[in-house]
């Protein structure tokens, strides 16, 4: 049975159709959904979202935004997305070192929570880059 | 009767015309293209945080959120959206008349702007209103942080207490032929805002779970809410600045054509008419010299 996803970001419509289970990241964890959820709205922390449709998973990430389940729809409102094949390995890496190295001198509190969000959000996304180069099938979606 | 000389002179210059006409209709159409890309992807979000912000505005247990809440209304501010620039129709004005027939239908009421384009600060310090905050500059291709600092003041009007109501005006992209001047309630968010025509949002009513609680969640998305909004309707005014301009150099590069047209029409004429003067000259004086 499958519901109707809406992945949106304010600039872009990523996905608007018919899947069949999402696994996405909340602030008080990750959850899943199928048709028949309960209604629930939740604000969603920099993760990986996937979607299932068919036999073939898509994944995603989303930097943070609102989630909106209901029993036959699901809308994502994400601050930012990117397609697995759009995250540019390299560019993460550079930055995950970065992180790394402004992690190892002494810095303020502030600096280093931000390096260590950063920190956490590079691994994400290189998570699901890596991931993404394993699969046998990384297409995507929607050409949207 | 013009000379000859003259009407050269007159084609050279509504030919130069033309030309400036056809360059900005080329350059419009461009930006138009584009500009209407963007409005299709940015309405569904716009559209979905509007319907998701009046299901939640539906529940009981929301009402004493301010954002929610109908207060009797002293001032009324609004986000007036226009173009920094002219030569684009009719656009413009249309939504001016459509804030002043606003204005007219609620006597009592003081009213306060938020202005976004320069003909719109025009407008506002023309009619001696009352603005409280202005940007102009907006760029097309803009990220939503340019229009921030619009959004942050009307926020901050109706959530300290001074706006009652905040409402947008704008021009609504409908086709490259078609733009509409419209006026949406923003502020508060109520149940029954969603204006006919537009499908209804689904009739869930019931109660949401929460992740983490009511409060954070709302705090996010209100604000979010309308800033998504603005952003989105400035997408849409730019689309239709675009359209209108596109059209309006148009119609000014086919009327300097036929102005062209008649225009050379008459100094062909003149001419001839000259040509055979002169003819008619040379030959009187030949039979003259001839006869003598």
């Amino acid at each position: 049975m499958a519901f109707m996803l809406s992945l949106l970001t304010q600039e872009r419509v990523l996905v608007t159709e018919e899947v069949d289970f999402v696994k996405a990241k909340g602030v008080d964890g990750e959850f899943g959904v199928l048709t028949g959820h309960t209604p629930f709205i939740t604000l969603l922390d920099p993760g990986e979202l996937v979607v299932r449709k068919g036999e073939t998973l898509y994944s995603y990430y989303v930097s943070g935004g609102v989630a909106e389940v209901l029993p036959k729809s699901m809308i994502v409102l994400a601050n930012t997305v990117e397609r697995a094949d759009e995250i540019d390995m390299q560019m993460a890496q550079t930055a995950r070192k970065n992180a790394e190295e402004a992690l190892s001198k002494p810095i303020s509190e502030i600096e280093r929570r931000t390096y260590l969000l950063e920190l956490k959000r590079e691994n994400v996304r290189l998570s699901i880059a890596a991931r993404r180069h394993s699969t046998r099938h990384p297409g995507q979606l929607s050409e949207e | 009767m013009p000379s000859l000389r003259s009407i050269r002179g007159r084609i050279k210059s509504v030919k130069n015309t033309r030309q400036i006409t056809k360059a900005m209709e080329m350059v419009a159409s461009a930006k138009m293209r584009k500009a209407q890309a963007r409005v299709r992807d940015t309405r569904p979000y716009a559209e979905k945080i509007k319907e998701l912000m009046i299901r939640l505005a539906a529940i009981e247990s929301h009402r004493p959120n301010p954002f929610f809440q109908v207060r009797p209304v002293a001032t009324v501010g609004i986000i007036l959206v226009s173009t920094d620039r002219g030569l684009c129709g009719p656009i413009n004005s249309n939504v001016f008349k459509m804030v002043n027939r606003f204005m007219a239908e609620r006597p009592g009421v003081k009213f306060e702007f938020v202005v976004i384009g320069k003909k719109g600060q025009d407008f506002v310090r023309r009619s001696g209103l009352k603005a409280v905050g202005s940007i102009s500059g907006v760029k097309d291709r803009g990220q939503i942080e340019e229009i921030l600092p619009a959004t942050q003041v009307a926020i901050e009007e109706f959530s300290e207490g001074r706006w009652d109501e905040a409402w947008i005006f704008y021009t609504e992209f409908v086709s490259t032929l078609s733009q509409k001047p419209r006026s949406e309630q923003l502020l508060p968010i109520l149940p029954e805002m969603s204006e006919s025509g537009a499908k209804k949002p689904s009739p869930f009513l019931g109660e949401y779970l929460y992740e983490p609680d009511t409060a954070d969640i709302l705090d996010v998305l209100i604000p979010r809410y309308f800033e998504t909004l603005v952003f989105q309707r400035v997408m849409e005014n730019f689309a239709s600045e675009y359209s209108a301009r596109m059209m309006a150099m148009r119609n000014a590069t086919s009327n300097a054509k036929e102005v062209i047209y008649q225009m050379t029409l008459i100094y062909n004429k003149l001419r001839q008419a000259a040509i055979t003067r002169e003819i008619s000259e040379i030959a009187s004086g030949a039979d003259a010299v001839q006869q003598g």
